[in-house]
């Protein structure tokens, strides 16, 4: 999966100015392309230092985290590991003497739908793939041949479909690069076609919703306090926000689910500025120390002994 | 539904299963209240001696060592029909099943995780309709089952009147914190805001792993022990009220001024599923380290510091092991960004936590304070779990069954399934 993810990555280099575009799924013949090269190129200069001292201090990412390339990979690699079910590859077959029905009810015979499931050795990692390809195949179609609906698809910028080639952890970084963020968090109400991915083609599925007869949240049976001499004063005056109107809830919950990738929480603008915490790779204590070597952190001498008894043996570190 | 009268009765029983990625929560409710809920392990197990083990039979096992899963729910989705299937069976539809039932004289309510694929759905539908043939089904997010518990009390306030039929929840926001993931869903009246939820991709899963993780690079190697370390974890881990103190206090300190080691800093001593088949905490005793090596004292022992905090952290801190996503709280803000500001005093003010995570200690009391700084300072900040997190979804749902007008304008009967096909099912459910 890693692979795949890192591949999938655009590798590019840097060469006097030129970059070469090392795409994966590019054409076969090696590919150059002149770029235009704006302003000050921090990666040109952390490869053109005028000073050592200033190469080890660059920092390629205006954010805080100073992670290389290699510490970024490891982090992948590791958290690929985390997610993982188990240490080792595992399969465990499902019983044999359930293949035939000894000892349990039959559900009649199997339909060819269901057996075609019940076959499926998919992970949800193929689902996910399987479901990008297909949207992003979607999305480039300018219109399928099946129903055209009456209401018109509404399609706003902002409903990118996930890139399809980009898998895993990464994903989010490129996702929704057109979308206005999304980051004040005392936006009024944000319009609905900015948010919604296409209706359904039916609009018969709208006249599912139960209970659109009912208001939504009424204040019928709410019975306010008795008044008080000093409800008027304006310092002591509480403001409430007013409740959405009606058709505002209802266009509210008519927005059909968002896709999984959509769905996944954001690394939010004023957590990208804050320093991420570092710990001891040891002990796990404040990584209050640096290795000189590989960059790992450890928090004092006696686990930086530890650590570099690993780290200057171990081949290729 | 205009087919709603053509259809036949409905069914008088219902099984309710909140089938979550660790363990499925499944039992039976009708008109006369909900019956009990059994936890069944949602896996096949494998242990040392090549015993195979399906879903509940797995309390039989004694001996955990070595033990590898197979999961038939993946990420929160239902992934691996074969295996589900063989496990339903046990539990539900063989003879000598547990909790056995006939589906065609039974409807189903069954959770999924919010978000989910359109082709796991449909999946998941034809299996239920064409395979099982259950004789009505209700799919729908896990999260929307906690609508019809009862938040006030939940909150202490006044408990509901039970001779009323029950009814979802005007307004909440739930997060629903389990083995895969970790999401935000902000509900009105039992409908979810699709638009606002929001995933967190850390779950029970990957903090045992990073709980694995950590053990094995600082004393046993535990990486084919997850059964045992998730129970560690259970024992030992906590929220912590104060990081950067509690970090202190376990710190060994420096070479040349050690530190005495916290109250924190506890001991588990390992099973040996012999004498003892399950571990322990206790307080931490640094003498105990020397008896190691000595044959007659077959204790193993695992000294636990800064883990038992660390590991919970990630969930509030997900950037601690590189994961490029920002807490829990700030999930619910950004969950709560989308929506009209409107909306804002009343789910932040009802605030549900459930799933497995939110039994770790002081979870709720975290939660709240981090929320309450994110806030508007006018809104009331109110974050509580139910008695029992684990099974809340599922008694949400076995309450709506107990209303059966409501679950029947709900689910889909088998005939309409028949006749309208797997993708009508699929719209009626709210996928795309």
């Amino acid at each position: 999966m890693i692979q795949h993810d890192l591949d999938a990555n655009t590798i590019t280099m840097i060469n006097f100015g030129v970059r070469e575009e090392l795409a994966a799924k590019a054409a076969p013949a090696p590919g150059w392309a002149y770029v235009p090269d704006t302003g000050v190129n921090s990666s040109v200069t952390a490869s053109q230092p005028s000073s050592r001292k200033r190469a080890r201090n660059a920092n390629p990412n205006t954010s805080s985290h100073d992670t290389t390339a290699k510490q970024d990979a490891k982090i992948l690699r590791e958290l690929a590991a985390l997610d993982r079910e188990s240490h080792r590859d595992v399969s465990i077959p499902v019983p044999i003497r359930h293949r035939d029905n000894a000892g349990r009810i039959s559900h009649g015979k199997v339909t060819p739908a269901v057996r075609k499931i019940l076959q499926s050795q998919k992970t949800f990692a193929n689902h996910l793939s399987d479901y990008e390809a297909l949207s992003a195949l979607a999305s480039a179609l300018p219109q399928p041949s099946a129903p055209a609906p009456a209401t018109p698809a509404i399609r706003t910028p902002g409903t990118t479909t996930p890139h399809p080639a980009s898998t895993g952890k990464r994903t989010h970084r490129k996702r929704d690069l057109n979308v206005p963020p999304v980051s004040t968090p005392l936006r009024r109400v944000s319009t609905p076609s900015q948010l919604a991915t296409p209706p359904p083609l039916n609009s018969e599925s709208t006249t599912d919703a139960p209970m659109t007869d009912a208001p939504i949240l009424s204040t019928d049976g709410i019975v306010p306090p008795a008044s008080h001499p000093a409800d008027n004063d304006p310092l002591l005056m509480s403001k409430i926000p007013p409740l959405p109107t009606q058709e505002e809830l209802e266009k509210l919950l008519a927005i059909p689910p968002s896709s999984y990738n959509e769905a996944r929480g954001e690394w939010t603008e004023e957590d990208r500025r804050k320093p991420i915490r570092k710990f001891c790779e040891v002990c796990g204590y404040w990584g209050r120390v640096k290795c000189t070597r590989c960059g790992g952190r450890v928090c004092a001498l006696d686990c930086l002994t530890l650590h570099q008894e690993d780290c200057f043996t171990r081949y290729g570190a | 539904m205009p087919t709603k009268s053509s259809a036949p009765q409905a069914p008088s029983r219902t099984l309710v299963i909140d089938n979550g990625a660790y363990t499925m929560k499944a039992g039976f409710s009708s008109a006369a209240g909900p019956e009990e809920c059994r936890v069944i392990p949602n896996c096949m197990a494998r242990d040392r001696e090549k015993h195979v083990y399906i879903g509940s039979q797995l309390e039989k096992c004694k001996d955990f060592g070595d033990i590898v899963f197979r999961r038939p729910v993946e990420k929160g989705y239902l992934v691996n029909w074969e295996a589900e299937k063989e496990i339903w069976e046990h539990e539900f539809f063989e003879d000598k099943a547990p909790s056995h039932c006939d589906p065609s004289e039974t409807g189903l309510i069954l959770t999924e995780a919010p978000n989910a694929l359109p082709v796991l759905q449909t999946n998941c539908d034809q299996v239920v309709f064409e395979e099982f043939q259950f004789a009505s089904y209700f799919r729908c997010p896990g999260p929307v089952l906690n609508a019809y518990n009862d938040v006030q009390a939940t909150f202490k306030g006044p408990a509901r009147d039970p001779a009323k039929p029950v009814l979802p929840t005007e307004i909440m926001l739930l997060i629903d914190s389990g083995y895969s993931h970790t999401t935000v869903t902000p509900l009105l009246q039992g409908r979810p805001l699709q638009s606002a939820i929001r995933r967190l991709d850390v779950g029970g899963k990957l903090m045992t792993n990073y709980l694995t993780r950590l053990l094995s690079l600082r004393q046993y190697d535990m990486r084919n022990d997850t059964y045992l370390v998730n129970e560690i974890k259970e024992a030992c881990c906590y929220v912590s009220r104060d990081f950067h103190a509690d970090m202190e206090q376990t710190w060994k300190g420096t070479r040349g001024e050690k530190r005495v080691p916290g109250s924190i800093v506890k001991d588990y001593v390992l099973p040996d599923y012999h004498s003892r088949p399950k571990g322990y905490m206790r307080d931490h005793d640094p003498s105990t380290k020397k008896k190691l090596g000595v044959p007659g004292e077959a204790e193993d022992i695992l000294t636990l510091g800064n883990e038992r905090f660390t590991v919970p952290e990630l969930i509030f801190n997900p950037t601690d092991i590189g994961l490029r996503q920002s807490g829990i709280a700030e999930q619910v803000m950004e969950s709560l960004s989308v929506l009209p500001i409107g909306l804002w005093p009343a789910l932040l003010a009802n605030i549900i936590v459930v799933g497995g995570n939110a039994n770790i200690s002081d979870f709720i009391y975290r939660l709240q304070r981090d929320i309450r700084a994110l806030a508007p300072a006018e809104c009331i900040v109110r974050v509580a779990r139910p008695a029992d997190p684990i099974l809340a979804t599922w008694e949400g749902g076995a309450a709506l069954a107990t209303n059966t007008e409501a679950l029947s304008t709900l689910s889909v009967t088998k005939q309409e399934y028949d006749e309208h096909g797997s993708a009508w099912v699929a719209r009626r459910f709210g996928g795309k």
